[in-house]
């Protein structure tokens, strides 16, 4: 790793990366009132480290988290850490049946859940009273990962992603050194989600570690969004996904935020439209950055000078092959079951179609390869919703598309009801994922050889006899 | 508890509709958190004032049909 942070081996990472400080500084900001300083957030990872210990959770152990952004998550994720243990992070939106899955795969020797949340629609963060419970048949962790996350599914090879704290420690590092990133005596205000990778490490860790203090907004709506931008005079810079952008750039007329000095996106890029009402608006830095669950941060544009490319971050080597995005990447990162699709030979295999400029080294993202779209922020992997449907009861085929939004064409059984369909795909993916328009068909289209047709010119030319 | 009109439909369905440059006949009837923001912005902006509504109230705007009838049951006219 390049200079910048001593990588620490052992647990002690977590104190001197993350929780060294001042005592008093405020680190984290969940509400207008309810601001955590160093001190606290000690206190309180120390408390959840002495639970999760009675509980059994030791160096080497496993726990996986299924917790909605809170200051419970945070004291949980630190504490395991804090203990040498594998964190499992679950996201809080997953149905109990992914969860499963997925606890059955990865197999934990804890889970922390919810036992009471304060939550509501478009809270940015919840009140938690959290529960240990143990996993019958978890195992300690059989890989030196400290963090263990879910790409876009649960099932199928290479969905499960490990990240040792030497990775997230070069990631904070990559962060330190990119210019137009956050400061030390700054503010974040972030909309992007602390279970993944943008949320988690552009915004908690690294900004427990650089000091600059993280605020979520109350709720995310514009009016709460900018209420929390103008809470504090810091410098501030709004991180979230391309629909805020969307959403902010909006408002009418938005108050004077002198302190508010950028923003910056992951995902893909919004219209140029958008973008310049956005910089209209607000006569603010509109920054794009590049990243995957897999590495974390891997190109940036947060001045918005190479739009629509990003400049690779330090320490990262990208190269095209067969019109594919590849990153050089010492060890796979994922566990269990590997595509070798996916990685290979000391490189990542991002499935992002694109090109590196061979003159400035600037990078161009095109597109997925595969059949991952991304709503809101949030991987989802269309092909694994369509096997859950099509292997349902009633379900004689079904194709699953994105346009505008998710889209399912489905066939049904004799005398099956498409009511039924949707209630029993309900319990097997999460509402994100879900189509959000059905098409009852008599027949799918397919190809001269019997695959599946999946252009949605032709789908739409497909008689439905329902459509929701 | 008020039920949706046709005129608040038409609305709810116009206002969510701005989002991603849609038309009308693309806006599905669940509304998805996202959705949910751009709605509550669009409310205040059309009517002027902060929407500030509990949390059991968002809760119930997760439809069209939802968000239709608080609309009505807050006194939000539609407009002709």
């Amino acid at each position: 790793m390049a200079a910048g942070i001593q990588i620490p081996t052992d647990p002690g990472w977590v104190d001197e990366v993350l929780l060294a400080g001042p005592a008093g500084q405020v680190c984290l900001v969940l509400a207008e009132h309810d601001a955590v300083d160093r001190a606290g957030l000690r206190a309180l990872v120390a408390e959840r480290q002495a639970a999760l210990a009675a509980a059994g959770l030791a160096g080497g152990g496993s726990v996986a988290l299924c917790l909605p952004p809170s200051l419970a998550f945070i004291a949980n994720l630190l504490a395991a850490w804090r203990l040498g243990a594998r964190a499992v992070l679950l996201d809080h939106r997953l149905t109990a049946f992914e969860v499963d899955q997925a606890l059955e795969r990865l197999a934990p020797q804890l889970v922390v859940s919810a036992a009471h949340a304060s939550g509501g629609a478009l809270r940015a963060f919840q009140d938690v009273r959290e529960q240990i419970t143990a996993h019958p048949g978890g195992r300690p962790a059989d890989t030196p990962h400290a963090l263990i996350q879910l790409s876009s599914g649960s099932t199928g090879p290479s969905k499960a992603i490990g990240r040792c704290a030497s990775d997230l420690i070069a990631e904070i590092d990559r962060y330190l050194k990119i210019d137009g990133v956050p400061r030390g005596g700054e503010r974040i205000v972030s909309m992007a989600s602390m279970v993944h990778v943008l949320g988690l490490v552009g915004g908690l860790l690294y900004g427990l570690h650089a000091g600059v203090q993280l605020v979520l907004p109350e709720r995310m709506t514009a009016e709460a969004i900018l209420a929390a931008v103008a809470a504090g005079p810091e410098p501030t810079t709004l991180l979230g996904v391309p629909f805020h952008i969307e959403l902010l750039a909006a408002v009418a007329d938005p108050p004077p935020l002198p302190q508010l000095t950028g923003m910056t996106t992951g995902g893909e890029l919004v219209r140029a439209q958008v973008h310049d009402a956005f910089v209209d608006r607000y006569g603010i830095r509109l920054g794009n950055m590049y990243g995957m669950t897999e590495l974390g941060v891997i190109g940036t544009d947060l001045f918005g000078l190479h739009r629509p490319a990003v400049a690779p971050a330090p320490g990262m080597t990208l190269r095209e092959q067969d019109g594919e995005l590849h990153i050089a990447m010492e060890h796979s990162p994922y566990v269990g079951l590997v595509d070798p699709a996916r990685w290979s030979d000391g490189w990542l295999h991002t499935k992002d179609a694109g090109s590196v400029d061979p003159d400035t080294g600037l990078v161009r993202i095109r597109g997925r390869r595969d059949s991952q779209v991304s709503i809101g922020g949030l991987k989802v992997d269309l092909s694994e919703v369509e096997h859950t449907l099509a292997g349902l009861p009633g379900v004689d085929g079904a194709v699953v598309v994105f346009g505008k939004a998710v889209e399912a064409y489905v066939v049904l059984a004799a005398g099956a009801g498409l009511d039924r369909i949707q209630e029993l795909l309900c319990e097997r993916v999460a509402a994100y994922k879900r189509p959000r328009a059905w098409h009852v068909v008599d027949k799918l289209p397919r190809t001269a050889t019997g695959k599946l047709v999946r252009d949605q010119g032709v789908l739409a030319t497909v008689p439905s006899n329902e459509r929701i | 508890m008020a039920e949706e009109s046709e005129p608040h439909r038409a609305q709810v369905v116009a206002m969510l509709a701005t989002y991603g440059e849609r038309r009308p006949e693309e806006v599905p009837e669940t509304v998805d958190s996202l959705e949910l923001a751009w709605l509550v912005h669009q409310i205040e902006q059309r009517y002027g004032k902060p929407f500030d509504v509990d949390d059991d109230v968002l809760a119930r705007m997760t439809t069209v049909g939802g968000a239709c009838a608080v609309l009505a049951e807050l006194g939000y006219e539609a407009a002709a």
